[in-house]
């Protein structure tokens, strides 16, 4: 077998090493500074994260990603403020997060649509809540439903919907309430191989043409390398920072870039991070078989 | 080898069967117990315990009386029979010897009336008429003389003999009825004659049949209560102790499944008091209501309530918190949380375990009914029962059956119509509800258009305005 000569993640070609050097100048849309969160346990005190600080700069897409058991969910809440820190803080353009708002969007991995509304209710659910009236609610609804491509399906009932609709359905009504971070949890997790790959596209799509930062939580390394600019990857047990990785792979993204040096070069690296090799590599017991088959070797 | 045919297409494992043959399974499932009822009621070999008495006779001596209609064991009616002979034997035996008693008259004006239940039964007398000695008198002539034939029931050559050589007595003395003319000796007793039959409990589907159809479309004197008031009393007193539940469990149940504080401030109590059957409190509730249907109101209450306020809560913390944590980072506030997400979310089950507990509510009807004064169905039921017609008591409590299944049925179909988002629904009610909904649907569209349109035209103006 061959291998590969593959070149640094770290060597940027002079585009993209600018392309960071501007991102850092954008205005920073999130940080977070020692945040570290404890359960408490029967058996213990538990700290699932311990001192994560990074920060995520304005219509940046970050990714977060690290084996089970990381935090990376119980960070994604804490940073929607679904839960409280144990310690540290998250600052949103400067303010403070005390509990859940409108101004923090979240697409959560099991859909969470409302079961008793329509498509176009569901989207239309966050202006109502922010005291829009219904028309107006319903114009900006159908705007953001056009936006996903699923117009023809504004008056179906999420039962009616197949995975990746549903998802698109939550991505719209996160969006219709125009947050300034949009948090995404595993959000395509549940989806099949082929339309997980067909939301990522959309998803890029959706990004480029909506002033918006977006933190996205996956397990997935491909899909991390092939949606950020910068992906953060976790330690578990305690969650902590292992290292923020520029992708140095250029935009606009598309599915033949799954190939490119760069583009795996980065995945390995962040693949070794996550599964060091020589660790955890166990020689698969040899069973006795009845037949032995060549082939199958 | 392969499995009988029989059993493939009946018999299978955890897999449903092919709706026809479920539908067959359905009405089967009510026609089984009505074929065995049928069966038992009708077929004279199987079981019937008991002799229905049609004609009766007096013992000498011996104070317990059958009249006709009553029922006695099929163990003791031949020695009654053989009694009654008995003292016929021994009265021709005196007549033989030449010295036969003296006396009779008053027993032998009670003889004649052994035919009056089948003077009634045939239309001869009425029921209220039946001592009727004038006409009974010549009833005796008829029946010996072959004038008239009895056919229910047939009576027996030994009846018909002893009523010729009674009729010989008689009509040698007077050709009417005169207490005076009455023989003095005593005449010979009629043998008593019966058919097998189930026991009172049990009666035969005819008979409720027939018992019911004249119940429930009697006429009554004024001031009495007809099946259908008596019904409408019933239905009240279920609906209105249920009302009263739900205004107060409804609210209380999913405010406990929402604040842990309700939920720890009243499940508790409520778990312990449910435990205490609710007719404990009847003669409570009486002292305090007063009679009337208020008590009874109140027993179907404290009965329903508690059980809701814990169904209804369990159902709220059923509902999916991450729906909630949605409605959060939607920006919703806790009261919109409320009646945005958790009222609506819960609507289906709710609606569901309402109809478990209006179910459960019907369960108190009857007790309901029997505190203070007796009222409705179950007033008829008491005194009907008391009297042993049980052949009237049936189809009350068929009907309260019929009722409850009817309705539940009905508010299980309107589910799929009142929540089509639930995916439950059959294309059927899915049919209906658009039916239904169909003004409402384009009214508010119109509205909805007009309002549109307004608004489209007040952005023109501004937008013009701007530049």
């Amino acid at each position: 077998m061959s291998t590969l000569e593959l070149p640094s993640y770290r060597d940027q070609s002079p585009e993209i090493a600018a392309r960071f050097a501007r991102l850092q100048q954008r205005p920073v849309a999130l940080q977070v500074r020692g945040l570290t969160k404890k359960f408490e346990t029967p058996r213990g005190v538990v700290t699932a994260l311990d001192d994560v600080s990074f920060s995520v700069h304005k219509r940046e897409l970050m990714c977060v990603i690290g084996p089970s058991g990381c935090g990376k969910s119980t960070l994604v809440r804490i940073l929607a403020g679904l839960e409280t820190p144990s310690s540290g803080e998250v600052r949103v353009y400067g303010e403070p997060v005390s509990g859940p708002g409108s101004d923090r969007g979240m697409v959560f991995q099991g859909y969470t649509l409302f079961p008793w509304l329509s498509v176009k209710e569901n989207v239309m659910f966050g202006p109502r809540m922010a005291g829009k009236s219904t028309s107006t609610a319903a114009s900006e609804a159908r705007e953001w439903i056009d936006l996903v491509g699923l117009s023809k399906f504004e008056n179906a009932y999420p039962h009616q919907l197949s995975g990746g609709m549903k998802q698109r359905v939550a991505i719209a009504r996160a969006l219709a309430n125009q947050p300034r971070v949009l948090f995404m949890d595993e959000p395509f997790g549940a989806l099949d191989a082929q339309t997980r790959c067909k939301m990522q596209s959309y998803l890029l799509d959706i990004w480029k043409n909506v002033d918006i930062t977006i933190v996205f939580i996956t397990h997935d390394l491909d899909e991390a390398v092939f949606l950020s600019d910068r992906i953060l990857v976790l330690d578990a047990n305690p969650g902590r920072v292992s290292e923020l990785v520029e992708v140095p792979v250029p935009r606009p993204r598309s599915e033949a870039q799954l190939f490119d040096p760069t583009f795996m070069a980065t995945r390995k690296h962040i693949d070794h991070m996550m599964h060091p090799p020589g660790q955890g590599q166990k020689e698969t017991p040899v069973l006795r078989l009845a037949v032995s088959d060549p082939d199958v070797v | 080898m392969a499995r009988p045919a029989i059993l493939r297409n009946w018999f299978l494992i955890r897999r449903d069967l092919p709706q026809g043959r479920r539908l067959a399974l359905t009405v089967v499932s009510f026609l089984l117990p009505v074929v065995l009822w049928c069966v038992v009621s009708y077929v004279p070999w199987i079981w019937h315990p008991d002799v229905k008495i049609e004609l009766s006779a007096e013992r000498e001596g011996v104070t317990t009386v059958f009249t006709a209609g009553d029922h006695v064991s099929r163990g003791f009616f031949p020695e009654f029979v053989e009694a009654v002979r008995a003292e016929n034997v021994a009265v021709l035996a005196a007549k033989a010897a030449g010295n036969p008693a003296s006396g009779a008259k008053r027993k032998n004006q009670k003889l004649l009336r052994q035919l009056a239940p089948v003077a009634v039964e045939h239309g001869w007398l009425k029921y209220d008429d039946a001592q009727n000695d004038a006409v009974l008198y010549h009833l005796w002539r008829d029946l010996a003389t072959g004038a008239k034939t009895s056919v229910k029931p047939v009576l027996s050559g030994e009846n018909l003999d002893i009523i010729r050589q009674n009729w010989a007595l008689l009509s040698s003395l007077s050709p009417d009825f005169s207490f005076r003319s009455l023989p003095d000796e005593p005449l010979l007793k009629i043998v008593p004659q019966g058919k097998p039959a189930n026991p009172v409990y049990l009666p035969a589907p005819h008979e409720v049949i027939r018992a019911g159809m004249r119940d429930f479309s009697a006429e009554v004197p004024d001031g009495e209560l007809t099946m259908g008031d008596r019904y409408r009393k019933s239905l009240r007193v279920i609906f209105m102790g249920f009302l009263w539940a739900c205004v107060v469990g409804i609210p209380l149940g999913i405010l406990c499944g929402v604040f842990d504080f309700f939920s720890k401030l009243f499940e508790p109590f409520v778990d312990f008091f449910r435990y205490m059957p609710a007719p404990t409190f009847s003669t409570l509730l009486v002292a305090v209501l007063l009679a009337g249907d208020a008590p009874k109101v109140a027993l179907v209450f404290i009965g329903t309530v508690f059980q809701m306020v814990l169904v209804v809560s369990k159902t709220t913390r059923l509902l999916d918190p991450s729906l909630l944590e949605a409605a959060q980072t939607l920006g919703a506030k806790p009261r919109q949380m409320i009646t945005r997400v958790v009222i609506p979310g819960i609507l289906p089950n709710l609606y569901n375990d309402l109809r478990i507990l209006l179910g459960w509510a019907w369960t108190w009807l009857v007790i309901a009914e029997l505190i203070g004064v007796k009222s409705g169905l179950t007033e008829f039921i008491e005194t009907q029962g008391r009297f042993r017609n049980f052949d009237r008591v049936f189809p009350v409590i068929i009907l309260i059956g019929v009722t409850g299944f009817v309705m539940d049925q009905l508010l299980s179909w309107l589910h799929g119509l009142l929540f089509p988002w639930a995916g439950t629904a059959g294309a059927l009610s899915r049919g209906v509800a658009r039916v239904v909904t169909w003004p409402f649907r384009t009214t508010a569209a119109a509205i909805y258009g007009r309002l549109a349109a307004i608004e489209a035209a007040r952005l023109a103006a501004t937008r013009q305005k701007s530049p």
